[in-house]
């Protein structure tokens, strides 16, 4: 008989009185089968999803047993948890045991009285959970994109859910229905209007310092930067980590495809990179001037034991585009070092990274001359 | 044979997920299409206009892609029409169908919308290729560009709007891997493989691609207007182009089409020719040099890379000579374009060692040297063997980081490159021969501690 039950939910909640019979005996006597009322699926943790099914349990004065078990899903038993909703004072759980060799527990509840009583089990169910994607579509002159976001639900637990809330951290629930194997896509976030800045990045240790070198072009990184805050009609909460798939309109009632990304998470107040793609129009030339040791100090065997290294290094940046660009220059100058000269103003990332922001004119060109020397080098 | 995506509309009596599939209440045809093909990535926006027939109240509107390569997570539907009222509440793919999904939309009014539906598709390309033809004294070149657009997405499109973009796009996912997932999503706690690449249905698209080839290209699959009166159109947007080709096309699974891009009568250009030991060995490359710019008749448009061939006419006649192919990078507007046509025996760049001494020697306290100096002299003989003037460039790298260079004899200049590079530059004339010499002294242990 309980194989049949088994067939028609995975998820089961059975109830018996407690007579004279031992545990084995009485879960063979189905007395009823609460009804699960409202559920809630909470998903505000990445990694655990977390069920909330409240039944109406019909209790007998005494003590009672309660039959939960689960076939063809995966519940963490450590998790399952049961809280008196109606008559906390009258009703308390007295133990829980799970029988061998099943996915079950049973719920020893003695009651002040025959009554119907609320309870709300949760537990953590695998294989259930959301994902976050994004779609921004920007305005021809990438000042500002549409942005939205969706919550993709996905259902692979083992178990039909009717009709369920489905909770984030935050935003508003969704009431929805979802089967075993089923995938949902629900807007959740519809931000309207965010600002945005175009921010084009080169980093000497990522990109071909000498684009003549190779066969294919160099692209330089093109990110769009959004704020997470309330002045870009965000900053209500942090945005979960997601793909992100960037549009433009093309100005003739169509868009096109700009790029996708993976993004971070994004606390309130900080910034969201999105890497769309990469510029063929804006091109970046490395190379080392100077390169010699200076300084050199010798042991009484004539080896050099010491020795500073004097570089120059310029970068021609060239943009053929027809409108301005900051390009974000991140170098790279290993161990100890002094700056002796630069043309640009440079902020310290840390020890051995130094960031530029360089304002190249359309159609024109900027050349960064760093001259630096690298301290105290030991051979 | 067509494989169509499907869309199918009905409504439902009430409102349930599992009384979705009845009632049918309209079959809508795509009213007009538009592609948007990247090259960079295998990656195609479609946008189709539909007509549906909706009902006041909820809606369920199935669409299937049974056979196409179209990414199920990019799918979406937006009203063209009374958006306000109209509320696409979500989009569901239904528990063990494949290539399926089912929009719940809220209408507030009844009657025709139409609508859009968008979504990314894999199987389409595009490439750019070239054909030049120098003129008999190679100052100028005809050239001509093509694009040539290839469908193998599994679905016939017909007078489609058909777009093109040139520029390097970021996607973190292949569309055509997305497309063969068994879930849209995937499962959770699965993380996405790579997914085998071969089904059945493909390998008989492959016969087919074959088989257009060997057909030839240039004929018109049916289309609409003749292939000669077509324009491309471009423009930039972001940091790509955007090239439309005017009209609509109809490019059937399997098939490609070449489509004109552009045809410029006389680019100037210069031969240029160049020798580096350390990059193309002892030999010397053949360069075609020129500027996309307006002086050289283009500079309109970046020029999408691809591979060039480049002829010559060599008598009144028109009677060409093949001189050699060149797979080139994109060249932004502005921008010097240098083809590798490959290496040539009649031009002749010969370094020789004339004269090789050693000098300054130091010495440590136990009577060790530990400094000198090496003095090298190199004469140069560059030749023009043709019957047109060239440019050569020589370039010269030293291994030693502390050099100096002098030049004798020649007029010849150098140019430093970077901090053990030098190039010369020489102009010579039709079956010209130069002559320089240079002096190297490179400075070797304690002779460098002061350089």
């Amino acid at each position: 008989m309980k194989k049949n039950m088994y067939l028609k939910s995975v998820i089961m909640l059975s109830m018996f009185c407690f007579l004279s019979l031992s545990v084995a005996e009485a879960r063979i006597k189905l007395v009823a089968l609460p009804k699960r009322a409202d559920t809630i699926i909470r998903l505000d943790n990445p990694q655990f999803t977390l069920i909330e099914e409240e039944r109406v349990l019909t209790l007998q004065q005494g003590l009672n047993k309660v039959d939960f078990s689960w076939n063809g899903v995966s519940i963490d038993p450590d998790s399952i948890r049961i809280d008196i909703l109606s008559h906390s004072d009258q009703v308390t759980l007295l133990n829980v045991s799970y029988p061998p060799n099943e996915n079950a527990l049973v719920w020893e509840i003695s009651s002040a009285g025959a009554r119907e009583e609320k309870i709300r089990v949760s537990y953590l169910l695998s294989n259930i959970d959301r994902l976050i994607t994004y779609k921004s579509v920007a305005d021809k002159a990438e000042t500002q994109v549409n942005f939205k976001s969706h919550l993709i639900l996905r259902n692979f637990s083992g178990e039909d859910f009717a009709n369920a809330k489905v909770l984030l951290d935050y935003g508003e629930s969704f009431e929805e229905g979802i089967r075993h194997e089923e995938t949902k896509q629900l807007l959740f976030l519809k931000a309207g209007t965010v600002p945005i800045e175009k921010v084009w990045q080169w980093d000497s240790k990522k990109q071909i310092w000498d684009p003549e070198e190779v066969d294919q072009n160099v692209g330089i990184p093109v990110h769009y930067r959004i704020t997470n805050t309330t002045d870009s009609n965000l900053g209500q909460n942090a945005l979960w980590n997601g793909k992100m798939r960037v549009f433009q309109l093309d100005g003739h009632g169509s868009t096109i495809l700009l790029g996708e990304d993976a993004v971070d998470l994004t606390p309130v107040g900080e910034d969201m990179e999105v890497y769309i793609g990469d510029s063929r129009d804006l091109v970046v030339t490395q190379r080392k001037m100077v390169d010699k040791q200076t300084n050199i100090r010798r042991n009484t065997s004539g080896r050099v034991v010491l020795y500073d290294n004097e570089e120059q290094v310029t970068a021609k940046i060239e943009n053929f585009k027809d409108t301005n660009a900051k390009l974000k220059m991140v170098q790279h100058i290993p161990g100890e070092w002094d700056m002796h000269s630069c043309n640009f103003e440079y902020k310290k990332e840390n020890a051995n990274t130094i960031e530029f922001e360089i304002d190249v004119p359309a159609q024109g060109k900027a050349e960064l001359v760093m001259h630096y020397f690298r301290r105290n080098i030991r051979n | 044979m067509k494989w169509i995506p499907l869309v199918m509309c009905f409504v439902l009596v009430s409102g349930g997920i599992c009384e979705a599939k009845v009632d049918l209440v309209s079959l809508p045809s795509r009213d007009s299409v538009q592609l948007t093909i990247y090259n960079s990535a295998d990656l195609t926006l479609a946008k189709e206009s539909r007509s549906l027939t909706l009902k006041e109240g909820f809606n369920d509107l199935q669409f299937s892609w049974a056979n196409t390569l179209i990414d199920p997570t990019s799918l979406e539907l937006v009203p063209l029409t009374n958006a306000d009222r109209i509320d696409v509440q979500a989009l569901t793919y239904p528990p063990r169908v494949k290539n399926l999904g089912l929009w719940n939309i809220d209408s507030g009014l009844s009657g025709q919308i139409p609508v859009e539906i968008s979504y990314l598709t894999s199987g389409l390309s595009w490439r750019a290729f070239y054909l030049g033809t120098l003129t008999p004294d190679e100052k100028e070149m005809r050239l001509k560009g093509y694009v040539r657009v290839l469908n193998n997405s599994g679905e016939d499109y017909e007078n489609a709007q058909v777009r093109l973009i040139v520029g390097k796009v970021h996607i973190i996912d292949q569309i055509a891997q997305l497309a063969q997932r068994q879930y849209p999503y995937e499962r959770p706690g699965i993380y996405p493989a790579a997914q085998p690449e071969v089904h059945s249905k493909r390998s008989r698209q492959d016969v087919r691609v074959m088989k257009s080839v060997m057909m030839g290209e240039g004929i018109a699959f049916g289309s609409v207007a003749p292939m000669e009166t077509k324009e491309i159109i471009k423009e930039g947007l972001s940091e790509y182009f955007l090239y439309t080709i005017e009209g609509r096309e109809t490019i059937l699974n399997g098939w490609s089409k070449r489509l004109p891009s552009f045809d410029v009568a006389s680019v100037p250009v210069v031969n240029l020719y160049k020798y580096e030991e350390e990059r193309y060995g002892y030999q010397v490359i053949r360069f075609l040099s020129f500027k996309n710019d307006e002086d050289h008749l283009l500079g309109e448009t970046p020029i999408p890379g691809g591979l060039l061939k480049v002829f010559r006419n060599v008598d009144a006649e028109n009677h060409l000579s093949y001189e050699g192919q060149s797979e080139f990078k994109y060249i932004p507007i502005d921008e010097d374009v240098e083809l590798n046509l490959g290496a040539v025996q009649n031009i002749v760049v010969e370094p020789k060692l004339m004269n090789l001494k050693t000098e300054n020697f130091m010495f440590d306290r136990h009577g060790n040297i530990n400094g000198w100096d090496e003095v090298r002299t190199y004469k140069m003989e560059v030749k023009n063997t043709r019957q047109v003037p060239v440019e050569v460039e020589i370039k010269r790298n030293f291994n030693a980081l502390k050099w100096d260079i002098h030049n004798e004899g020649a007029e010849v200049k150098y140019e430093k490159i970077d901090a053990n590079t030098v190039k010369y530059k020489l102009a010579l004339q039709s079956k010209e021969n130069k002559t320089f010499q240079y002096t190297l002294r490179t400075f070797h242990g304690r002779r460098g501690d002061h350089k």
